[in-house]
């Protein structure tokens, strides 16, 4: 009987072994839903547009799926549309950057409207815009921005900043 | 002999592994794909609300705040300038890498003295960054003041 064992073990160190991958998936399985769970919970809200470094706050407040407006160091977009650039805006006279309030004027008549065919007029997301600065760019482009949003009836501005 | 054998035989083949190497094959493309849009930076707003009528700045100042206090910081090019009726104007030198805290730390003393204030202006220059003005309202917020008015100081 002895024996028997022993040629067995024998014959079986020549075989091929198979991999043990048993806890491998079970790390595999964790990090998977792990994963799963947060790309579902964070939901894509907000994404941050490329070329615009954010700057960095302990503000708690969730972020909501507005209209966006970008201000890069170079560049002012509403959405992916280029509206008018920072050296324009320093430049322009008057507070009002007139390309931008065209065009929120404009989003602002389509959300209107979509709240009057849905018959809900005090929809959350109604006069809302979330403003995303480079954390470079001078506080009269901002306040610029700020104004024609408000201007444009935007009063509630939400600025997107990295927490920490 | 040739019977056990045959029984030992059977009991391996029970007793093998699980076939998992489809899943692995799974996981391998689930993982990074997801690994890949996963958010690692959280982003969050800070709320602000303007008043709809007139957003001028003159408007914000006169603004139902005359027994107040008036707490204002002006975030100038080489310091911090706090002001405000009944305090005394307190520069906090910028620059230093204890700036913030150092800050806080005058705008705590002011808090601690008027608890019922909550309100205050942080006036910004035009050339002011950004990044600049986040920082300080964080500071402020910190040092127990939650209501904050932004305003630019007259640059034209």
């Amino acid at each position: 009987m002895i024996r028997h064992k022993s040629k067995r073990k024998r014959r079986n160190i020549g075989k091929p072994q198979k991999l043990r991958i048993t806890s491998m998936m079970d790390i595999l399985t964790v990090l998977l839903l792990f994963l799963l769970k947060s790309f579902v919970a964070e939901g894509e809200v907000v994404t941050p547009v490329p070329g615009v470094e954010l700057p960095v706050s302990a503000s708690k407040d969730q972020p909501v799926a507005t209209l966006v407006v970008a201000v890069s160091e170079t560049d002012i977009l509403l959405g992916s549309e280029l509206i008018s650039t920072v050296r324009e805006v320093i430049e322009g006279t008057g507070m009002k950057i007139e390309p931008l309030a065209a065009r929120l004027a404009e989003a602002k008549e389509k959300q209107d409207e979509i709240a009057a065919l849905r018959g809900t007029p005090n929809d959350d997301s109604e006069g809302q815009i979330t403003i995303q600065g480079d954390r470079e760019i001078p506080f009269q482009v901002l306040q610029k921005v700020m104004y024609t949003c408000q201007q444009s009836g935007f009063a509630s501005i939400s600025l997107a900043v990295i927490k920490i | 002999m040739l019977n056990r054998r045959k029984q030992t035989a059977v009991g391996e083949l029970v007793r093998d592994d699980l076939e998992v190497l489809p899943l692995m094959n799974l996981f391998v493309v689930l993982i990074p794909m997801l690994l890949l849009s996963a958010v690692f930076v959280e982003m969050s707003v800070i709320r602000m609300n303007l008043p709809f009528e007139v957003a001028t700045e003159e408007q914000n100042e006169i603004d139902g705040i005359e027994e107040n206090l008036l707490l204002a910081v002006t975030i100038r090019e080489e310091q911090f300038v706090i002001e405000g009726k009944m305090i005394p104007t307190t520069a906090v030198p910028r620059g230093g890498e204890n700036e913030r805290r150092e800050l806080q730390a005058a705008l705590e003393s002011v808090a601690g003295a008027h608890p019922e204030n909550e309100e205050i202006m942080i006036i910004a220059e035009a050339e002011t960054k950004y990044d600049t003005i986040i920082g300080v309202m964080d500071v402020v917020r910190a040092a127990g003041l939650p209501q904050i008015s932004l305003l630019g100081a007259n640059h034209r």
